[in-house]
């Protein structure tokens, strides 16, 4: 919106003032139909607004909902398949195995999709927001406006997500989001199982999210993972179900942490804040560096 | 009555909601096949993220007494089933059913479908 400059002739003034008055009348213009312009922008994309939580089904947070904890049947390679066997093991005598989660890794894509906590979109026009009530679930950007994956960008644990929206019933709206995320960082595991994801975190990520034709209180997530720790991609359909009496919480992984860890050992907090052993025999931390004589 | 039904239900709805503890970690570190049966005082009842902790004072035989560490679910699964800050105070005289620490130490896994007060009579929460 240009202005005149401040010291013109009279015919120069004239034509300031008309320039000035017609771009009065453009903003006013604007401001009445930009709304609109965005409520019709907006009218074309899905309502997923509220609290949405994994469908309960009796177990725990897992890749695969449609089958158990330790029974995933995941196609891991050999070297895979042997060190969640291990993880598995060192769980049973105590430790936690592969998984990080305990100490307050971000559990990264695509494990922060198993909707071990509530979570939530915002739908923009540029970029979708998913924000998860635990903070160890990092907010993911789902950009849409049309840009390619960077080339030289840090990866994250959540990855960088490029999506695209989809009127798959062709009624003029959106209803389904099309989504690829690279980028990722690692170490990241595939569940609480520990079963572990590729060390070379060269994972790709495809997800089709859209609403049940039948029931809009069911989202479904159809995922395709790509990740060298399998032998082929792993498609699953993960489900949520939108919450009606909507509850968020503090919900953080520090205030009350009792897991700690010294080298590769993991111990609890006794009631009086000292350390406890979780595994029969386990020997108690290297005080190498306590009270050291000089020699 | 009522208290009953809702205690019930909100029994049923964790159940519904976990398998060995909805956790956002693996409870494969406690002994699930071996569990221990707890009678003794609440101490503390730590409602904090990322798990609620039980700190009970348990008589020990010799007339001491040993404070267990009992790690449970998460307060943003237990508040949706009713449970607060303040559904355990310190001096309640609860019973429970824990998974223990593999060590033999004073610490295991506490959960709601697995705790009453003294006497048998149920946790009662609201919703």
């Amino acid at each position: 919106m240009g202005f005149a400059s401040l010291n013109p002739s009279y015919g120069d003034a004239a034509m300031s003032c008309q320039t000035a008055l017609g771009s009065l009348v453009l903003a006013a213009v604007l401001i009445v139909t930009a709304p609109h312009a965005r409520a019709a922008d907006e009218s074309k994309y899905p309502d997923w607004s509220g609290q949405w939580r994994r469908v309960a089904d009796g177990g725990v947070p897992r890749y695969d909902p449609s089958k158990p904890l330790r029974k995933q049947e995941a196609p891991l390679t050999p070297e895979y398949q042997a060190l969640h066997e291990a993880s598995i093991k060192d769980q049973d005598a105590g430790g936690h195995g592969l998984d990080e989660a305990y100490k307050c890794m971000p559990q990264g894509m695509p494990r922060q999709m198993s909707g071990v906590f509530p979570f939530e979109f915002v739908i923009g026009l540029k970029v979708t927001y998913v924000l998860f009530e635990y903070m160890v679930q990092q907010a993911r950007r789902i950009y849409t406006d049309g840009r390619d994956f960077p080339k030289d960008e840090d990866p994250t644990f959540a990855g960088y997500s490029i999506g695209k929206w989809i009127d798959a019933d062709g009624d003029g709206r959106y209803d389904v989001l099309e989504i690829e995320t690279r980028n990722l960082k690692g170490p990241r595991t595939w569940d609480q199982s520990g079963m572990p994801m590729h060390a070379d975190n060269e994972t790709l990520i495809k997800e089709r999210i859209y609403l049940d034709k039948a029931d809009k209180d069911l989202l479904h997530d159809e995922m395709t993972t790509f990740d060298h720790s399998l032998t082929r991609p792993w498609s699953v359909m993960k489900n949520y179900r939108h919450i009606q009496k909507i509850m968020w919480t503090e919900n953080n992984c520090v205030e009350g942490n009792q897991h700690v860890t010294i080298g590769k050992e993991n111990y609890l907090l006794s009631a009086d804040g000292l350390l406890m052993p979780t595994r029969k025999g386990q020997a108690p931390p290297d005080l190498r560096y306590f009270n050291q004589a000089k020699k | 009555m009522r208290r009953h039904l809702a205690a019930l239900l909100a029994c049923g709805a964790l159940l519904s909601l976990s398998g060995a503890g909805l956790a956002h970690h693996s409870f494969a570190m406690f002994d699930q096949e071996n569990p221990v049966e707890l009678a003794g005082t609440v101490q503390e009842f730590k409602f904090t993220s990322p798990h609620t902790f039980i700190l009970l004072q348990v008589k020990d035989q010799d007339g001491s007494a040993t404070v267990w560490n009992l790690e449970g679910n998460a307060p943003s699964n237990l508040v949706r089933d009713g449970w607060s800050s303040k559904t355990l105070k310190p001096g309640d005289e609860v019973e429970l059913t824990v998974q223990p620490l593999r060590s033999g130490a004073p610490g295991g896994q506490w959960s709601a479908n697995k705790v009453k007060f003294k006497g048998g009579q149920p946790i009662v929460v609201s919703h």
